[in-house]
């Protein structure tokens, strides 16, 4: 019983930063009907600008810098990869192309930081708390907080702020968005930077705990997909939960079943939900209009 | 097919099958196999991408598990290769059908998430399941025996060519027919087809089976020309490599993936030698400004336009100079050309010749088959699949509810059709006239109540179902096939009339002729119907807006339909147009099918309707004859505001 809530609590840390990479999804997807397939290359990224700045600075201090640079990361994805696309309406054209700048990103993360993973310096104590005979991390209590706060900064924003209603304006309806004098394009593109700000944010969470390297984003931004979808790609409160889900089956997969099959369960469970209620789990099915 | 054809495609199989003696080399002729076994793959990779317009990332894994099926029955079972590769097509196929059932329930991205998440299972799994697939050690087989003599490379290159070869004229066949003309539709249209009674989702799932199963193919060919497989050939690089060699060869054509599958082939070639590579590029470089400079001097592109292809090849050019070394920038440049392809070469180089040729020599291509069949009067009516069985009335709708949200946009509304007859629907706009449509057609599931249609309960049913059992309909804004030409448009409607099988289309059995025969002059006396029989070989995108509605009627009258719902026929026509299309609609009473119409034009609602329906916000306000309605208050305070009295 304790091995299995030790499981759980090491599930929730992984399940919040997958629910963290899919949200990025989701901020992009309700503004263009687009998503990020190189999202686990800026969380890559952001990962290793931290670790570069963290030899300067403190872990804190770097903390903003990084989300500046995630947010001029997904700039330079939108403008480069999806906004022609977007322009000749190809779904093949933005896919192929934030595939192969997620490729770049890589092959240029390769060449300048190396092919092995590096450890990433932990800001806090790396002695596990006790808790009623679980034992957590205090980074991992630092990754659940940090996502939902980042989560529910954006989603405040959204509410809130003018700038936000703009932004829930054009998930509603970009043609009339755009017919009411919102730069529908600019939102596009600030949509671009909220997600991979907070992939890059992601990024600097989960270092940490992990090895940082060239290749760490790959995995966690396929899991990301599973969660967006089994969450609904349309509800901020689905991928909490498809996080949570996934991570919990994972850490426990690999547990009791065999570390090789862990990423096994997802899949499967993505089919069934896809094959169950399409929309996911919290997601709304819309009816296309006529 | 022309002459000049037949002897190129002879000339063509000759000098590949001359082309192991001209080049005797092994390595070559390896390389020669696996370029025709990528061809395979592509050749069905395209069907989903170029055709059905889904993005697949599964197909590397679809290739191994094609690679894997053989190798394990060969490895373990001791399988022969002849009955290997079958079983690999049908593994391959069921993981396609497993795939696709879910990801295509729903538009959008979903079908590449899902696929991209399965090739890294397929990975893992090929890994983890030693029992069966040997793990990371990967598997060895041998080249097949045949009849005491054992199958050299030279002898391999000669299967597959057959196998190549095979797969073109198999996939040429599937695309020329019926199912390829669902493919296309459903891409085009997707609502208009799903009314058509070809189901959307059906046929997608088709497309991808049918890739899968090709894939299947090409993975099994593959495990025997290497001799040894392992898991980690299947691998994420080797997906986008395909996609890369669809669009670059040419989507929508056959040539394109054999050309593609050269290009991608050479590729790690030319990049892991770096003197090639500067020779190559600086070939480009060249061309694209050359290409550039003259799209400048004949106006037909900005300075803008150009400049971005233009700075990124001479870069990629001159880089070539500062590299020491190539491989550890392999990916980057290879990033750079799937940028460069997308933006600057969407139709891949085959559509880039063809766009050459067309601006030089247009008589040179045809872009649709013509279809001249003539029409008569004779074939235009046909029976209804479904005869109409039922003693009441043909269609009714009880209690409906239509919910969007907050906003009720019907309210308890009941529809009562009686068979033969034509029945007006009116209202002011936004009364709800076109959701009643949607919802007796099936695109809008209804929140309560029932609709039992020639006493059949409907309710729930999916479109395409729905237009099986005898429902056609127009569309108020126009929802034809845009790149078929009108005889294809109308060809779509008749689907439901092709009932041979894949086998018959593959060997062109007389059955398949015989029922393409019929078809086509059906569909040219339904186009003579409505007047369009001049217009059959036009795409459909370029007739008038007028002339578009009367397509979209004989497209309709396709379906055989028992109740035809027009959507507002007469919008955009003129005066001498509206009286045709008034007795074209007697015609179709005269034939027994029931009508409902929508119009706006009230002296044709008053003219021929039997029976009108007055729909305002959502609820029934009237009912009867055309002269009952015309006097109902109620009805003129909805259509002219405040009571009739104070007016």
């Amino acid at each position: 019983m304790e091995i299995l809530a030790q499981l759980i609590v090491s599930g929730i840390a992984l399940g919040m930063i997958y629910a963290l990479i899919a949200f990025g999804y989701q901020l992009t997807f309700a503004t263009s009907g687009t998503l990020n397939f190189g999202q686990g290359e800026a969380l890559m990224l952001g990962a290793l600008v931290g670790l570069t700045l963290v030899g300067h600075m403190s872990y804190w201090l770097m903390l903003p810098l990084v989300l500046v640079f995630g947010a001029l990361q997904g700039i330079f994805v939108e403008r480069v990869g999806v906004l022609p696309a977007i322009k000749t309406k190809s779904e093949f054209g933005w896919i192929m192309t934030t595939i192969s700048l997620a490729i770049i990103f890589k092959n240029v993360a390769e060449n300048v930081w190396g092919h092995d993973d590096i450890t990433f310096p932990s800001p806090l104590p790396t002695a596990p708390i006790q808790f009623l005979g679980i034992r957590v991390l205090p980074m991992e209590i630092l990754v659940v907080v940090g996502a939902l706060a980042i989560m529910l900064a954006v989603e405040m924003f959204n509410r809130k702020s003018i700038y936000g209603k703009a932004v829930v304006a054009t998930s509603n309806d970009r043609d009339a968005a755009g017919l009411m004098g919102i730069n529908t394009g600019m939102v596009i593109t600030f949509s671009y930077a909220l997600s991979s700000m907070t992939a890059a944010f992601a990024g600097v969470l989960i270092a940490p705990l992990t090895l940082t390297g060239s290749t760490m984003g790959v995995v966690l931004g396929l899991k990301a997909f599973s969660v967006a979808i089994i969450g609904g790609l349309n509800s901020g409160m689905g991928v909490i939960v498809g996080g949570l889900i996934l991570g919990i089956v994972e850490t426990t997969t690999g547990y009791y079943v065999s570390t090789g099959y862990k990423d096994v369960p997802g899949l499967v469970l993505l089919l069934l939900v896809l094959a169950i209620k399409p929309s996911g789990l919290f997601g709304k099915s819309v009816i296309k209009k006529v | 097919m022309s002459a000049i054809n037949k002897t190129s495609i002879v000339l063509v199989l000759i000098v590949a099958a001359m082309l192991p003696t001209i080049w005797p080399n092994p390595y070559y002729i390896h390389l020669m196999v696996v370029i025709a076994i990528y061809a395979i793959l592509l050749l069905g990779l395209d069907i989903v991408v170029g055709y059905v317009g889904e993005v697949s990332l599964g197909h590397a894994a679809l290739f191994g598990i094609g690679a894997y099926t053989a190798g394990v029955l060969n490895f373990q079972l001791g399988l022969p290769f002849l009955l290997a590769i079958p079983a690999s097509i049908a593994v391959t196929g069921l993981f396609g059908i497993l795939l696709a059932l879910p990801a295509l329930r729903v538009n959008g991205p979903y079908l590449a998430m899902v696929t991209l998440a399965f090739g890294t299972i397929i990975q893992i799994l090929i890994n983890e399941m030693t029992f069966l697939t040997n793990g990371p050690m990967g598997l060895s087989v041998r080249k097949p025996i045949w009849l005491g003599h054992q199958v050299t490379g030279t002898d391999y290159y000669y299967i597959v060519l057959v196998a190549l070869v095979a797969t073109i004229y198999v996939v040429q066949r599937i695309l020329k027919s019926h199912l390829g003309r669902a493919f296309e539709a459903l891409h085009d249209s997707p609502i208009a087809s799903d009314c058509m009674g070809v189901s959307v989702y059906g046929y997608k799932v088709y497309a991808f089976v049918l890739s899968a199963g090709i894939a299947g193919l090409a993975g099994s060919l593959y495990t025997y020309s290497e001799e040894y497989i392992s898991p980690n050939t299947y691998n994420f690089e080797l997906t986008i490599l395909f996609l890369l060699a669809v669009i670059m060869g040419g989507r929508k054509t056959r040539t394109g993936p054999v050309l593609g599958a050269i290009i991608v082939v050479m590729l790690p070639n030319v990049l892991s030698d770096i003197e090639l590579f500067k020779v190559i590029s600086i070939g480009i470089a060249v061309i694209s400004v050359v290409y550039s400079l003259y799209m400048l001097v004949t106006h037909q592109r900005s300075l803008n336009q150009v400049a971005i292809p233009v700075i990124a090849t001479v870069v990629l050019a001159t880089s070539g100079f500062f590299m020491e070394n190539i491989t550890d920038h392999r990916l980057t440049i290879f990033g750079v050309m799937i940028l460069f392809v997308v933006y600057y070469l969407p139709n891949g180089i085959m559509g880039f010749l063809r766009n050459l040729v067309l601006k030089f020599k247009p008589h040179w291509i045809q872009r649709h088959v013509l279809i001249l069949e003539h029409g008569d009067k004779n074939h235009v009516w046909s029976v209804p699949d479904h005869p109409v069985t039922t003693n009441g009335h043909l269609l009714e709708a009880r209690n409906i509810v239509m919910q969007f949200g907050g906003l009720k946009a019907l309210s308890e509304v009941n529809l009562n059709i009686a068979k033969g007859t034509v029945h007006g629907l009116i209202g002011p706009n936004g009364s709800g006239k076109s959701t009643t449509m949607n919802v007796l057609t099936g695109i809008y599931k209804p929140t309560s109540g029932e609709i039992e249609f020639n006493g059949k309960i409907i309710t729930g049913a999916s479109p395409s179902k729905i237009a099986g059992e005898g429902i056609a309909r127009t569309f108020q804004n126009v929802q034809l096939f845009g790149e078929m030409t009108a005889i294809e448009n109308v060809l779509v409607g008749l689907h439901h009339t092709f009932k041979h099988s894949l086998i018959d289309v593959v060997f062109q059995t007389p059955r398949c002729r015989k029922e393409k025969h019929t078809a086509e002059v059906r569909a040219a006396s339904l186009l003579q119907f409505v007047g369009l029989e001049a217009l059959a070989n036009e795409e459909a995108r370029n007739l008038p807006y007028g002339k578009q509605r009367l397509l979209e009627i004989a497209r309709a009258l396709a379906l055989n339909p028992s109740l035809l719902l027009l959507d507002e026929p007469a919008a955009g026509l003129t005066a001498p147009d509206i009286k045709d299309l008034i007795e074209m609609i007697e015609k179709i009473r005269g034939h027994g099918i029931t009508v409902i119409l929508i119009e706006h034009h009230m002296d044709v609602v008053m003219s021929i309707c039997d029976r009108v329906t007055v729909l305002d916000f959502g609820q029934k306000i009237s009912e009867g004859t055309p002269a009952q309605v015309q006097s109902d208050e109620k009805v003129i305070e909805a259509y002219l505001g405040g009571s009739a009295k104070e007016a």
